[in-house]
């Protein structure tokens, strides 16, 4: 039987490492103080689809219900958790999740994600937080090669301001902007009759780096106090970043929101060893918009695929035979506590080809 | 570890190591390397793939940097940095039809390598068609009768006229471009920063 793209069995060693991925995420989460929070698996369309949240809608696992309503697969675990907090008691704001994302695209259809929800916080408390967590739970899988890029929505959305576009132009601008298709950018701001801002943006697109890229911008862009207030907020978070220990932050000033909900920062941590983006989130107030409430909300999600891929192997065990027979078996049941770092099998025969590091004849209790 | 920069093979390769010299990069192993498809010069490792391909190998961190045709970057839309146009591999994309014929008053028929351009460029002009996909000497189509006419990329346009069709519209232009990977543009933003720059030079847009 052949299993479709993307689709997986996870055997032995491979379910250990998501086991144990999950089990530290969790365990760094609780200690936090975060409060477990799971949504159904199946929800209606329109969650994912409405204009706050945009996702792509022929990307979706979907089917009709008998009431001829479209059902899907969660698509989107930030979404779905902000639908169901609406009817939560609003003193508890720091949630995590564990579980699945079902999404067709060349990937696969089956993504698991581990991540964090912060709503109702002040700001900086908020995100600091957000960050603080996703350095915790790398730190506890023992990964420290890895690189946190800081972006910033309100960048972009700053510089398009004049050029007056609609939806779809704003749209392609976006895109060529996510893409960093330099040509595509001068062309598009060009084309609404500002060849300055189109030198920006193009400039904007190599915006990526160290902290010098925020000095750099503080000075160019001294006149904007709009602007200025983004630099110093992504250089404050930067900055504690760097305090904790955390070796390599960068920040992309010419990155823009993937996801229509973003507004404000936005971060993804890089695995150094094979660039893999393990984690990524920012911050979403105007996910909250649809419910008609203005609630301030960051989080992130780790990929727990990307990260299952680099655990290493634990050490093997000792393995240890114990050779029995009905009548001692009892006994030898009760000699397991004996081996607690080792890992026992009882046998009634003696296997003729074994990987085992000790034989014991529970009879007589004589090694072999 | 050097930067890994996967080529287009054919066409383009050629081109491409014209201008690559002529920045001053030594391209000499490049050019002796005989059938081999992996090849090493003083900074860089280089590897030779089909032009979709060289798309998946920078999709996947495999190659840091690629360069490939604008027309595989549109049709295959795939998830890296596409980050500028190349001084080089000009086409145009065109919808192209036996020279004496007119179209058909139902439904056309278009063959095409590029299925996605096609179908994407008659959407956007409000025109229904069917399209059959094929992977090469698309003009053979209308002249054996399997399609009505063609999208595909012209050059000079001497393959077109030499199997009696011309040209029915021309919709984008494209030329060789520069793409990166994601990662690694952030991750190798200083190895890669270099040579970016130096291939920017001389590209005008």
């Amino acid at each position: 039987m052949f299993l479709p793209s993307g689709s997986q069995d996870r055997i032995g060693e491979k379910l250990n490492h998501q086991a144990k991925v999950n089990s530290i995420f969790r365990k760094v989460v609780q200690q936090r103080n975060y409060h477990a929070i799971e949504t159904p698996v199946v929800e209606y369309a329109q969650t994912f689809t409405n204009r706050h949240v945009g996702m792509e809608f022929n990307k979706l696992l979907k089917w009709f219900d008998r009431d001829g309503e479209i059902e899907v697969l969660r698509a989107d675990w930030t979404t779905a958790i902000a639908r169901a907090l609406m009817t939560q008691n609003p003193s508890q704001s720091k949630w995590f999740y564990q579980g699945s994302v079902f999404q067709n695209d060349e990937k696969g259809i089956e993504r698991q994600q581990a991540g964090i929800e912060l709503i109702r916080t002040d700001l900086l408390l908020g995100e600091m937080e957000t960050l603080f967590t996703a350095v915790d739970v790398l730190k506890a899988l023992s990964i420290d090669q890895y690189m946190i890029e800081l972006g910033h929505t309100g960048i972009f959305d700053y510089m398009i301001k004049p050029l007056g576009l609609n939806e779809d132009e704003e749209e392609s601008l976006r895109v060529a902007m996510d893409d960093k298709q330099e040509d595509v950018v001068f062309q598009l701001a060009v084309e609404k009759g500002h060849p300055s801002i189109a030198n920006h943006l193009v400039k904007l697109i190599h915006a990526y780096g160290g902290k010098e890229i925020l000095v750099e911008y503080r000075e160019h862009w001294k006149d904007s106090e709009e602007l200025v207030e983004i630099i110093d907020h992504l250089e404050q978070l930067v900055t504690s970043l760097e305090q904790l220990g955390v070796q390599d932050v960068i920040v992309d000033l010419g990155s823009v929101r993937k996801l229509r909900y973003y507004s404000g920062t936005m971060f993804s941590g890089y695995l150094k060893k094979n660039g893999d983006v393990c984690f990524s989130g920012g911050r979403y107030d105007r996910l909250y918009a649809q419910f008609n409430k203005e609630i301030s909300a960051v989080g992130l999600a780790f990929y727990v695929d990307v990260l299952t891929a680099i655990m290493e192997d634990e050490p093997a065990k000792r393995q240890v035979c114990l050779l029995a027979c009905p009548k001692t078996h009892v006994k030898a049941e009760k000699m397991r506590m004996n081996f607690p770092d080792a890992q026992v099998d009882i046998l009634y025969q003696r296997p003729k080809e074994h990987h085992y590091d000790q034989i014991i004849h529970v009879q007589d209790e004589v090694e072999s | 570890m050097k930067p890994v920069i996967a080529l287009t093979k054919g066409r383009l390769e050629k081109q491409f190591l014209d201008f690559f010299s002529s920045l001053g990069y030594e391209i000499k192993p490049l050019v002796e390397k005989g059938r081999k498809l992996r090849v090493e010069t003083d900074q860089f490792e280089f590897i030779f793939a089909k032009g979709v391909d060289v798309t998946t190998y920078v999709q996947y961190g495999i190659a840091d940097l690629g360069v490939v045709g604008g027309d595989i970057l549109a049709e295959y839309q795939p998830d890296i940095y596409d980050l500028f146009p190349l001084p080089f591999g000009h086409c145009r994309m065109a919808v192209a039809k036996e020279k004496d014929k007119k179209w058909p008053t139902q439904k056309k028929t278009i063959a095409s390598k590029y299925t996605k351009i096609t179908k994407a460029f008659f959407k956007a002009n409000g025109e229904s068609v069917d399209i059959i996909k094929l992977e090469g000497s698309v003009e053979l189509a209308p002249i054996l009768g399997l399609a009505d006419g063609i999208v595909d990329i012209v050059e000079t346009g001497t393959t077109l006229k030499e199997n009696g069709l011309i040209i029915d519209e021309e919709f984008l232009t494209f030329s060789a471009r520069l793409i990166a990977n994601r990662s690694s543009l952030k991750i190798k933003r200083e190895e890669l920063g270099v040579i970016i720059e130096s291939l920017k030079q001389k590209e005008a847009f």
